[in-house]
């Protein structure tokens, strides 16, 4: 059947519409929906796709690129530094054993060396998407096994690129010919340090062009152009990466690292995301659709040996590695489980390994259904690790006082750094807590960045934004928005879907209070209370009150006016008004004209709550 | 167990070695109540009507604090202040009838510094008179002193000892 593009297109998203959620409903991966629609629609169960899926797959490959761009972004320096012994010790030692077992086994079983070596390597990699998805939906990120987890997979994805790298040289041939004509005209001699000249072309670019031109387009205050550039960006640089004969993976992936310290971080990832998913979505499937069950069915030993092979042995590697840096016996078992599969770069590297003649398309067909079917048996290796293995481990036990675990960081996004908000910033800061601040001003961004402050150029009120700003992990959120509505929007956004987050928001005056009062949050702050209440403090003292007299009423006052709003809030939304705010106001002189000086028992006994 | 409230008053809880493992003691005691002053009341706006109110339903009063300055803590002082009424040992039936105390002091210094010949010149009974006094003109008796010398030196076994001790005498009706 042959189909227009987007008529494939529109197979290919539906069979993920529908599978996935499916898959979601057994507890299994949403990668699993994808790989699962992409067989039905396949050549083998319903024929939907024509040879278009090879096409798309190429297309989509794209959304690896960006997903390394945003592996990039997420990789701060110093985030790197903190974690460098685990990523290089732990990533650096299951690489290098995974790669030398796998590629001794397959020796032994006389394949090629060259196409041992690189199955091997290929192999060795693990799914980012999955893993990450895994301890996401676990809510293990924070643990020894969600840290180190993540420091595997970031050594391996970055060892992607020198991989990359690697197979042609592997395969003893140039990368594309064709491609090559900017590095043609390099003299010979230099054209082994052309990757070197194009990482330090990138950075340059990246430190002196990239940032100064989002500041340019975001002064505009259009979103879609925002979209745009950023989208702009990450094609930008793989293009150019590619006409100068290097890996666009590399070049998407350094312009990321390059940016993660920028203020731009959070848009920049908030807006590719999304595209990101998409592409990757349609990648997955178009995966499933390119599997060759009649490879398998053809050797099926050969595949399931294999398949058996390669996650027994990535299990042992990890397994191991996990025991040599002392991890606790269920932490090591999880990860060792949740990392034992192929990753998707793997489809990406034995593709372009086949584009190198390096495999022949029976052995291509054979290594990615291999790939796929590994990445189906995690869910139920993880299902038995749960229900089996990990509760022969007992929990440490709490009851021990000698073992103090140490206080966790809160982590604090806040929203808003205008006067308000930055004085709220200043004061954390001072006391060394850390917060991840978001504000739409381009301008006010700029110049308090160029003052030392970490601050971050994004529109919270977007979707997306909060969440590429940590929000799903944080535990406080700061609104000091300007608008009181667009803090309200903000608020019930974020209840919604980060319920996690204890808020603590900036209200104009009373009439807002009282809707934040009326959609549970527990902290308000109204500008127009503390102020006017120092200022009528010090007029009293001008009046000739004794200024400690002064001070006390004032505070009476405030914890008075407090208790008042609340209840006013909730008389309005239960429409049943028994006080009126006149009636209130009375009420509220009454109570401030007894001073706890009072000795009258008799009124002090109904004023409790002040 | 009579109903208790512990009125624990420290300002700076967060630097304090011994008291953060003594406070463990009034975790998960039925009719017992921990009042943490300095966190409750950490602008010194004390709502004394509140305070008066509820403190009538309590049998005994604890009050927890290290020695500051030779004295107690100055927002338990201000909280006395603001609390207790000097007109009320004229009354029948006032808030603070019907009531024991017991004070849980912990002191930087030696035990023998705080004797008539000591280093003080002087006791510690001598300096809470302040707060046993005005417990006693408003009948409520003090049922015993448990002072915590060298309070910045102690071991966690001398620590379990001591909370030991506290919880029998919370445990003593």
């Amino acid at each position: 059947m042959e189909n227009s593009l987007a008529m494939t297109a529109l197979i290919f998203l539906g069979a993920a519409i529908i599978m996935v959620p499916l898959v979601r409903k057994f507890g299994l991966s949403s990668v699993i929906g994808y790989i699962l629609g992409g067989i039905i629609i396949g050549p083998f169960v319903l024929k939907l796709t024509g040879r278009g899926s090879e096409d798309i797959m190429h297309t989509t490959e794209f959304g690896v690129i960006m997903l390394l761009f945003l592996i990039g972004l997420e990789i701060e320096p110093k985030k790197f530094w903190k974690i460098r012994k685990k990523i290089f010790g732990m990533g650096l030692s299951q690489m290098v054993l995974t790669v030398a077992s796998l590629f001794l086994i397959f020796y032994v079983a006389k394949w090629r060396p060259d196409q041992a070596l690189v199955a091997a390597l290929c192999f060795a990699l693990s799914s980012t998407a999955i893993v990450l998805q895994t301890l996401k939906e676990k809510n293990i990120f924070r643990t020894d096994a969600g840290e180190t987890s993540f420091s595997i997979l970031l050594f391996q994805d970055i060892s992607v690129i020198p991989i990359l790298a690697l197979l042609p040289i592997i395969a003893e041939r140039p990368a594309d010919k064709e491609k090559q004509i900017l590095l043609q005209y390099l003299p010979d001699w230099l054209q082994p340090f052309s990757i070197i000249f194009g990482v330090l072309l990138l950075i340059v670019i990246a430190r002196y062009l990239f940032v100064p031109f989002l500041r340019y387009v975001s002064r505009s205050g259009m979103n879609e152009l925002l979209t745009a550039t950023s989208l702009f960006l990450v094609i930008g640089v793989s293009e150019l990466m590619d006409a100068v004969g290097l890996s666009p993976a590399l070049g998407a992936f350094i312009a990321g690292v390059m940016l993660a310290t920028s203020e731009f971080r959070h848009e920049l990832e908030s807006q590719i995301e999304p595209f990101k998913g998409l592409l990757l979505a349609v990648f997955f499937v178009s995966v499933g659709a390119s599997i060759n069950f009649s490879v398998i069915m053809q050797d099926p030993m050969f595949i399931f040996t294999t398949t058996i092979v390669v996650l027994a042995v990535k299990f042992g590697v990890l397994f191991g590695v996990g025991k040599f840096f002392k991890l606790k016996m269920d932490q090591n078992f999880m990860v060792a489980f949740a990392l034992s599969q192929i990753g998707e770069f793997a489809f990406v590297l034995i593709n372009y390994s086949t584009n190198l003649y390096l495999f022949d398309p029976k052995l291509n067909a054979q290594l990615l259904a291999i790939t796929a079917i590994t990445m189906c048996i995690t869910p139920i290796l993880l299902i038995i690790n749960d229900k089996l293995i990990e509760p022969r481990w007992p929990k440490p036990s709490n009851n021990d006082d000698e073992i103090r675990e140490p206080v966790k960081e809160q982590k604090i996004i806040i929203v808003g750094f205008g006067h308000f908000g930055s004085t709220v910033g200043r004061l954390l800061r001072v006391n060394g807590i850390k917060a991840t601040v978001l504000d739409n001003d381009p301008e006010r961004v700029n110049i308090l960045r160029s003052n030392g402050f970490k601050v971050y150029f994004g529109d919270a009120a977007k979707p997306g934004i909060l969440r590429s700003a940590g929000a799903e992990t944080a535990d406080l959120l700061i609104l000091c928005l300007d608008d009181p509505e667009k803090n309200k929007f903000v608020l019930e956004y974020a209840r919604e879907k980060f319920p996690q987050l204890k808020v603590f928001v900036r209200a104009k005056n009373r009439l807002d209070a009282y809707e934040f009062i009326n959609s549970g949050v527990d902290h308000i702050y109204r500008e127009t209370l503390g102020t006017a209440v120092d200022m009528a403090v010090d007029i009293l003292k001008a009046t000739g009150m004794r200024a400690y007299a002064a001070r006390r009423l004032g505070q009476r006052f405030m914890l008075i006016d407090k208790a008042v709003t609340r209840k006013l809030a909730k008389e309005e939304k239960s429409d049943k008004v028994t006080f009126t705010m006149k009636a209130y106001l009375e009420r509220e002189a009454e109570l401030l004209a007894q001073d706890s000086h009072s000795f009258d028992e008799s009124q002090w006994n109904e004023n409790e709550d002040f | 167990m009579k109903k208790t409230l512990v009125i624990f008053a420290h300002p700076y809880f967060e630097y304090s070695t011994s008291n953060l493992e003594l406070v463990k003691v009034y975790e998960g005691i039925e009719n017992l109540v921990f009042k943490d002053l300095y966190e409750d009341y950490p602008d010194f706006h004390i709502p004394a009507f509140k305070e008066r109110k509820r403190i009538r339903e309590f049998e005994r009063l604890v009050f927890h604090f290290p020695l500051i300055w030779f004295s107690i803590p100055p927002l338990l002082k201000l909280w006395i202040d603001e609390v207790f009424d000097i007109t009320w040992n004229l009354e029948i039936n006032h808030p603070l009838q019907n009531k024991d105390a017991i004070i849980i002091v912990t002191v930087g210094g030696k035990a023998e510094n705080y004797t008539a010949e000591g280093m003080y010149e002087t006791t510690l009974e001598e300096l809470l008179k302040s707060l046993t006094l005005s417990l006693k003109v408003n009948q409520i008796e003090v049922k015993e002193l448990i002072a915590i010398h060298n309070s910045d030196d102690l071991t966690k076994n001398q620590l379990l000892e001591i909370s030991k001790n506290i919880r029998q005498t919370l445990n003593k009706t």
